[in-house]
């Protein structure tokens, strides 16, 4: 059966999402083995300093450009790709779509000039009153602007598939896509309000003041369903593409992998104060509910991993695999998709060990703010969605081209080094934070440091340089592939999962929308409002901005 | 469309059972700690102008530092600030083994954290906000507590101590 | 629209119960050994 084909022009604009994407990839992960080997007592930023300042800048640029620009560039590009390959039309309008695109971008570069020139170093949660130049705030509106213009397309989308398709079942790919577009759209109003309200204003100077409390209480509101929204697409590619990819699995279970999805949006962004456990002016209660609701939202993260499993499994056996374990061998793990994948999942279950930690109320007074924390997302955002995004890649890149990939064999080695490279890295960060070490600090130049951390700190360099090594590799596979003489011998096929179950014993409940967007909104007003109107009503700005780097 | 029940397989239903009972366990650990053990997170305190609170005589923080309360109870009032050189008044406070102290903390400029090592003071000090909990000492020994929170060029070197003599 | 295969029927995922078994181990001795940390250190009111 052949597939759905994009065309020349569709793909070329999801290919310009990949392109911005690796880009900030490239620059960003540069300063990530940086900030590695100072904590490992070899500090490259004196040489630095004609371009980056200081170390805190280099973290800047970092967390900026991975984990917001390479993230949202990425997951738009894939999320439209999913919508108009799931929905086997074109975007009902383009136009609107290259626009949303074109306002990322602009604000992308709006947002990097002045990090650049050491006028925004307020890291990538930019907490007031830090002030950073009007143009960073500027430029990060014009991101979830542009991003929300892309969401409206792929909305306007699908409301012209259902009609044109009234009784069909949607396609999981498209489901999924549109559920993350739609979380993002919710979630992102908190930073939306913070930065319009506050920032931006104060930053032109035409408030004096702000709010530190509530400007955080806005950010977190986004914040933690952001993870969600760079998790979502990864998981979208676990259920419904990598099985395929590893042996022809199908979808274990499509009616369990649709129900996570809603409640995904319906958890995702009401429990952002277990972010803020430790904030002062949040009473205990409303943090306490928040904990709760942060338990509930691990609950379909426990369902998707028990499908995706046992989606691979099936592969694994179909490939002839037997015993309890012995399949996983017989998995594509020479397909460096697959590899890259697979790699991600399995640290991908560490991070969200940590991360239940870090949800687990006053435990947190044990982790909160310390080397746990990075070690932790490095497992989340920086392995299980970017060695996924990465896996992706592999696949639509020579897709999108019709290039074929460049080297297979060190594609593989580049997903192994970068598993390898953050198994040391994480593990000795998490321990480190265990030891009381702190995040976003110089290790290296900190006067409280004990001896017993420093073979830790050593460790945490040689994930880096490892880690530094495979990101050379991703970008050396990526650009060789696009400067690749060698066409693929036919499209390349798009890997998608059959489903197990006739897709009729996926509840017609489950594709309809209002009661769970509904819902989702209601809890948001129950579990936010009380709090959120009483600090509004209770405002003091009384915070004046301060350049202090 | 069809309206047939929703197919769950055994395994993955029991794996899903399994699971909640899991969370409802770690949720109630989490509960005896905070409600039965006294283990708490910060409870909103009183507000302050940041930009008067180390001036203001009115203010604790104008004077910051260690008050006896009662004996072997203490309250420590200490201002973070990184302006000019990143660091915490008082720098240093002593008290005997044994002592209970509550720590109120915040800041004169900028977010800072503040963690006391080896104890469950963790927490951010925020402009305009006042952070508060207790730590009993019961071992001799000196207890760093540095900042958690980017705070500008210094961030690293902003540290502090208690020292608990026996 | 997926059509059945017979083996489909019968595939039991065991192997995915093992993985997941290592995996509620491992998360409940971590998350043990950080929870005991909180509770060694005392309370905090």
């Amino acid at each position: 059966m052949k597939q759905y084909q994009l065309s020349t022009g569709e793909k070329k604009f999801i290919g310009s999402h990949l392109l911005v994407a690796i880009l900030a990839l490239a620059v960003g992960s540069l300063f990530g083995p940086l900030q590695a080997f100072e904590h490992a007592g070899w500090d490259f930023y004196p040489y630095l300093k004609p371009f980056i300042k200081s170390y805190y800048q280099g973290l800047t640029v970092h967390g900026v450009l991975n984990a917001l620009v390479w993230t949202t560039f990425f997951i738009m590009g894939f999320l439209t790709f999913n919508v108009m390959f799931g929905l086997k039309r074109p975007l009902k309008n383009m136009t609107l779509n290259k626009v949303g695109f074109w306002l990322m971008v602009v604000g992308v570069v709006a947002a990097a000039i002045p990090i650049l020139a050491n006028q925004a170093t307020v890291l990538f949660t930019f907490y007031p009153p830090l002030k950073a130049n009007w143009a960073f705030y500027l430029g990060l509106t014009l991101v979830v602007v542009g991003s929300w213009v892309e969401g409206w397309g792929l909305f306007m989308t699908y409301i012209a598939w259902r009609k044109e398709n009234p009784n069909e079942r949607t396609p999981f790919i498209a489901f999924a896509s549109i559920i993350t577009a739609l979380l993002w759209q919710i979630c992102t109003l908190g930073i939306a309000t913070e930065i319009l309200t506050m920032l931006l204003p104060w930053s032109l100077g035409l408030i004096e003041n702000v709010d530190p409390q509530l400007a955080r209480t806005y950010f977190w509101f986004t914040g933690h369903p952001l993870v969600y929204f760079w998790l979502l697409p990864a998981y979208i590619s676990w259920y419904a593409m990598l099985p395929e990819q590893a042996g022809k699995g199908k979808m274990f279970s499509d009616s369990l992998a649709r129900l996570s999805f809603w409640i995904f949006l319906v958890l995702s962004t009401p429990l952002g104060f277990h972010h803020q456990y430790v904030d002062p002016g949040i009473p205990p209660a409303w943090k306490f509910l928040h904990s709760m609701l942060t338990f509930g939202v691990f609950f379909p993260s426990m369902m998707t991993a028990f499908t995706v499993v046992a989606s691979l499994e099936h592969a694994g056996r179909k490939n002839g695999g037997k015993g309890a374990l012995a399949w996983i061998g017989k998995l594509n793990w020479s397909d460096p998709s697959v590899a890259a994948q697979l790699l991600a999942g399995i640290l991908f279950f560490f991070g969200g060990i940590g991360g239940l930690a870090n949800a687990s109320y006053n435990v947190n007074l044990v982790l909160h703010n310390t080397a746990f924390i990075p070690g932790h997302f490095h497992l989340t955002v920086a392995t299980g969605v970017t060695l996924s995004f990465m896996g992706i890649s592999y696949w639509l890149l020579p897709y999108l081209t019709g290039k074929k990939l460049w080297n297979p064999k060190v594609a593989v080695a580049q997903a192994w080094t970068w598993f390898v490279g953050m198994i040391i890295f994480s593990n000795s960060m998490h321990v480190l934070g265990l030891l009381g070490a702190p995040r976003r600090v110089p290790l290296g130049l900190a006067p409280y440091v004990p001896a017993e951390w420093n073979s830790r700190l050593f460790q945490v360099g040689v994930g880096g340089a490892i880690l530094f090594l495979s990101g050379a590799l991703y970008l050396t596979v990526m650009l060789m592939t696009a400067l690749n003489k060698e066409k693929v011998a036919e499209e390349v096929t798009v890997p998608i999962a059959e489903s197990m179950q006739d897709l009729s014993h996926t509840p017609e409940w489950l594709d309809r929308w209002a009661p769970w967007v509904y819902g989702t909104l209601a809890l948001i007003v129950i579990v936010y409002g009380p709090q959120l109107f009483d600090m509004i009503k209770n405002i003091a700005l009384t915070s004046p901005g301060f350049r202090v780097w | 469309m069809s309206t047939k029940q929703m197919h769950i397989d055994p395994y993955e239903r029991n794996w899903m059972i399994f699971s909640a009972i899991l969370l409802v366990l770690f949720a109630t650990a989490v509960s005896v700690a905070a409600f039965g053990m006294g283990i708490q997170v910060p409870a909103p305190e009183t507000r302050v102008d940041p930009r008067t609170v180390a001036v203001d005589p009115n203010s604790p923080w104008s004077n910051p530092g260690l008050r006896e309360i009662e004996p072997g109870k203490y309250d420590a009032y200490i201002l973070a600030h990184a302006i000019p050189n990143w660091e915490y008044l008082p720098k240093e406070i002593t008290v005997p083994a044994g002592s209970s102290v509550s720590f109120y903390v915040t800041s004169g400029d900028v977010q800072h954290g503040f963690k006391i090592q080896d104890t469950n003071a963790n927490f951010m000090v925020i402009p305009g906000q006042v952070s508060k909990l207790t730590v009993k000492f019961d071992e001799p020994g000196t207890y760093n507590f540095i900042c958690t929170e980017y705070c500008g060029s210094g961030h690293a070197i902003m540290y502090g101590a208690v020292i608990v003599t026996p | 629209m997926a059509k059945k295969d017979k083996e489909d029927d019968e595939f039991r995922p065991t192997g995915t119960i093992a993985i997941l078994a290592i995996f509620v181990i491992t998360l409940i001795a971590i998350w043990t050994t950080i929870y005991m940390i909180l509770v060694g250190r005392g309370g905090t009111l």
